[in-house]
């Protein structure tokens, strides 16, 4: 029985941790794009990459105009921040001669050769200097001369230490930067950008709810001749990719004087074979007894339908709100073709992302905000109303 | 016919108002007809910039119009139902065409661009509207116990909406906007077309009324058949004018050398002869330059084989179109396997009982409600070869298991992602599997919940084992579910364009690598401005993704009825 429960926990830790690998794998580079859309350009280049936006970061100190960068140092056996105040110090590394591998670190400024006095160092003659070591005075010779640092406790600037400046890790803090965002938006347009995808969206499912609702009623409720031809004909069409009507739609754009204009993206949109198809499915669930009483009521078709279907018919509405929405927010290709690149009052954050892409290639941290600003307000909604999204994708593949 | 002398009968005659209603519709019949006519004659006549084939089209409507017109007139007078349902529909057409029309002069939809501009000094007040809104819902709560209580929250709600309605269209700029349509009603166009809103409108409903209705005999099925076209009529003439009709001169426009200038000559078959000419020659000894066997001033060499120990070589005359369907196969081959078996994995051991799966389902979800735009961003970020995510995870993988076998196992591939072009398109097919996934795991899922627990547990009293229940019974009640999968999934894959645009650099790039049919097309159409052509190249697509999608179906058939 044991055993048993064993290999149970066993199989369930195994099928956590797959599960737990995708959910990684799908968040991970959401993360990267909020993550480094709050980074300083320089930071998001650093590697190995770092989720976190970090800088380093600086203090002012007395009698320095500008604010010093803070290292870690290594003081007298143990890890302290310190300044840095010069960054390029020569020192000379010195050596008792008859004890080569004891050398001392000595400012070159600071050191004075012993009068006189020379010796053999690597079959060269060299000259001795004066080193003091635990205040006795030792000639000794130059093996190497290096530049280092010279870092100070901000709190005693008398408190130095010399130590390599490049291999010293600068002090780091988590520094956000929304200004990244700010910038994006009022350099790049983005702001207009944002509103005219939401006014595009809005307008979009307000549109195709209510062509969608009257046809999907009509193709569900009443009876006419014609309409189940048509509606195979409605049906035939989902399946028409869209790319086919791609090139005669610009030219009727061009005809009708809309290229360059946003109801271009709008009223083509809202008369969709999906959507009357959606809500036709819905619409004919209903029981016919429920219209007929109506009817005898002497109830008019608008009435009958705003009273009775529309208010029974949320989950269907909420189904079609949340595929027009993500329809219409994320597309691309047509707001490519009919809206000029060149046109910022009119472009869509989709097309302003893609701009910004190629502008600011070397600034990973603004495409990223910009990226950002498009793909955070659907994610937000998804949220919000998660289980509408779900269960509407659920649905449509359950009626395909 | 019997029973319609008795229902005229039983029906009380027409009052004078009604006798009025129709006599005055019949002389607007007559009127209408004859001004259709004068209309048709006076189009062709004035030397006016429209080009021919509007001109065309008009005037069948115009001539169709006044003829039915003509009909109506003789039918109202008769008191004949079909003179109802003419008049209706002629009316309600004109209806709509002048109040569309005249929308349209008063630059009513190229105004949306000004409300862009000022929509967002309005979101404040949407949100007074939005407070409303939520108001009421509270005050639904109250129905049950305290219907007064819901009556006043629903009153509160309905006022708070109102006013944040109107504040809000007097933020956005409804007067500046209303203004500046009046004052568009200076020339004879806009105003004729109000006009015609009017009468089209005064006819349409003095037609409608029920008096009339009665008057002209309208029975239940012939009122229904009218009810039943005029809710679809939104939908319908908007579907007609913006997909039906192009697509319907997209399969004309194949067969044309169409520019984007208005050029078009009719050339049949020139577009579709063009995508699919290919030759294969044979080659005297491999290496054998292109040039000395076929006509490189027609083809290009596409690729070479070897057949039988003889060497040929293929050139096509459009040799970017087989590049692009091959890229595209290869995309399809590709992100269709990636996106769909982790997706059916994922799916089935979500449908475990498990706690904890429904926050699982909805993170796999969160890629597919992101834009493609932003997430090609990102992964151009994640590809980069020298500082991105992934080059990182897999050299510190390649030197963990370096670390542990002591020596170097492996090697660093150090993998261009975007700039090779062998891998640059496995990149794409990557970042679209990822953000496919999701969205197949919650179909796979819904699939899943659909199949009757009753099987499993026949199939346990089999002493079927986990793996023989997957393939014995998960699988084929599945079988609707994956063929909706797969078809969309390769429907969407085959038409792969945002991805590679946004996420390659140039966009098909490096080289042709990642040049896809849709990306072509949009190249020959946008670019070329051979839009003749790349009609054509869409025909093409279409007619791959439809044989596709049969053959899938076929398959699914089959597999049904082999159960």
């Amino acid at each position: 029985m044991s055993t048993y429960r064993i290999g149970i926990f066993l199989r369930n830790l195994l099928l956590y941790i797959t599960l737990t690998f995708f959910a990684f794998a799908m968040l991970f580079p959401f993360l990267v794009m909020v993550f480094t859309s709050l980074k300083e350009a320089s930071d998001s280049y650093r590697f190995p990459p770092k989720l976190l936006p970090r800088a380093p970061i600086t203090m002012a100190v007395e009698g320095y105009d500008e604010e010093l960068p803070l290292y870690f140092v290594d003081f007298e056996g143990s890890q302290e921040e310190f300044v840095l105040v010069e960054k390029t110090v020569k020192v000379g590394e010195y050596a008792a001669p008859d004890q080569l591998d004891m050398t001392y670190i000595r400012e070159l400024e600071l050191v004075t050769e012993t009068s006189g006095a020379t010796t053999i160092y690597e079959d060269e003659e060299v000259p001795l200097y004066d080193i003091t070591v635990d205040g006795e005075v030792v000639p000794m010779v130059r093996v190497d001369r290096t530049a280092l640092g010279r870092f100070a406790n901000p709190d005693d600037l008398s408190v130095t230490i010399l130590q390599n400046l490049r291999s010293s890790e600068p002090v780091e803090r988590l520094t956000w930067h929304p200004e990244n965002y700010t910038e994006v938006v009022n350099l790049h347009g983005m702001d207009r950008a944002l509103t005219n995808t939401a006014l595009v969206t809005i307008l979009v499912v307000l549109g195709q709810l209510v062509t969608s609702v009257l046809g999907g009623y009509a193709f569900a409720r009443l009876k006419f001749p014609g309409r189940d031809s048509l509606f195979v004909i409605y049906l035939g069409t989902i399946m028409i990719p869209f790319v086919v009507v791609i090139t005669p739609l610009y030219k009727l754009m061009i005809l009708i004087g809309w290229v360059d204009k946003l109801a271009a993206l709008i009223i083509p949109w809202i008369f969709t074979a999906y959507g009357t198809f959606l809500m036709r499915q819905f619409f004919i669930t209903f029981p016919k007894e429920i219209e007929e009483a109506a009817v005898l009521d002497g109830a008019s078709r608008l009435q009958i339908l705003w009273t009775i279907f529309l208010p029974a018919s949320t989950p269907a509405l909420a189904t079609l709100s949340t595929f027009t929405f993500l329809y219409a927010w994320n597309s691309f290709f047509w707001p490519l073709v009919v809206i000029n690149t060149g046109n910022e009052a009119n472009r869509v954050l989709t097309l302003a992302v893609s701009v910004l892409g190629g502008r600011a290639m070397d600034a990973p941290n603004l495409v990223l905000a910009g990226a950002a600003i498009a793909v955070l307000p659907p994610v937000i909604i998804y949220i919000f109303g998660q289980r509408y999204f779900v269960e509407s994708s659920s649905s449509s593949g359950l009626k395909g | 016919m019997t029973s319609n002398s008795t229902q005229s009968q039983t029906i009380p005659s027409a009052d004078a108002k009604t006798s009025l209603a129709l006599k005055v519709l019949s002389i607007w019949h007559i009127i209408f007809a004859i001004a259709g006519l004068a209309g048709t004659v006076m189009i062709w006549q004035s030397a006016s910039d429209i080009a021919d084939w509007i001109k065309a089209i008009v005037s069948i409507f115009l001539v169709l119009g006044a003829t039915f017109s003509a009909i109506a007139v003789f039918s109202i007078r008769e008191r004949k139902h079909r003179g109802r349902t003419i008049s209706l529909v002629i009316n309600y057409l004109g209806l709509l065409a002048s109040f569309f029309g005249g929308l349209h002069t008063v630059g009513f939809f190229t105004g949306i661009d000004s409300l862009g501009e000022t929509f967002s000094k309005g979101l404040p007040y949407m949100g007074i509207a939005f407070v409303g809104y939520l108001i009421g819902t509270i005050g639904d709560r109250y129905q049950k116990d305290h219907p007064g209580t819901a009556q006043k929250f629903r009153k509160t709600a309905q006022v708070v909406a109102a006013i944040g309605g109107v504040l809000f269209l007097f933020a956005v700029g409804i007067v500046p906007g209303t203004l500046s349509f009046i004052s568009k009603f200076n020339s004879l166009i806009p105003i004729l077309l109000l006009l015609g809103v009017i009468i089209f409108g005064i006819m349409v409903w003095l037609m409608w009324r029920e008096p009339t209705r009665l008057a002209m005999h309208t029975k239940g099925k012939d009122q229904l058949m009218l009810e039943g076209y005029l809710f679809l009529s939104p939908n319908f003439i908007g579907f007609l004018f913006f997909f039906a009709g192009p697509l319907l001169f997209s399969l004309y426009s194949s067969f044309t050398d169409s520019d984007a200038f208005g050029n078009a000559n009719w050339i049949g078959l020139a577009n579709y002869q063009e995508i699919f000419n290919i030759t294969i020659e044979p080659l005297e000894y491999a290496d054998q330059l292109a040039k000395e066997v076929i006509n490189i001033e027609v083809y290009d060499e596409l690729s070479r084989f070897n057949f039988f120990g003889k060497d040929y070589v293929v050139g096509a005359e459009d040799q970017l179109f087989w590049i692009s369907l091959g890229n595209t196969i290869k995309f399809v081959l590709l992100a269709v396997p990636m996106s769909v078996i982790p997706a059916l994995l994922l799916a089935t051991v979500l449908n475990s009982k498990l706690p904890g799966m429904k926050i699982f389902r909805a993170i796999y979800f969160v890629p597919s409600v992101a834009a493609v735009v932003g997430v090609a961003m990102i992964w151009r970020w994640l590809y980069n070869s020298t500082v991105g995510y992934l080059n990182y995870f897999i050299t510190s993988f390649i030197k963990f298991v370096n670390s542990f076998a002591g020596s170097e196992l492996l090697i660093d591939p150090q993998i261009g992602w975007t700039s090779d072009t062998q891998v640059a398109l496995i990149a794409v097919a990557i970042m679209a599997a990822w953000q496919w996934m999701g969205f197949n795991t919650v179909l796979f899922l819904a699939g899943l919940q659909n199949i009757p627990g009753v099987l499993y547990e026949a199939a346990t009293v089999d002493g079927a084992n986990n793996w023989q229940k997957f393939w014995n019974v998960t699988l084929p009640m599945l079988a609707p579910t994956s063929f909706f999968v797969l078809t969309t999934t390769t429907i969407n894959a085959m038409q792969i364009f945002d991805q590679v645009f946004v996420f390659t650099q140039p966009p098909g790039g490096p080289g042709t690598s990642t040049t896809t049919i849709v990306l072509y097309l949009y190249r020959q159409g946008f670019q070329n401005f051979r839009q003749g052509y790349a009609s054509a190249l869409a025909w093409v697509l279409f007619l791959l993704i439809f044989g596709l999608t049969l053959a899938q179906y076929m398959r699914q058939r089959a597999g049904d009825e082999a159960i």
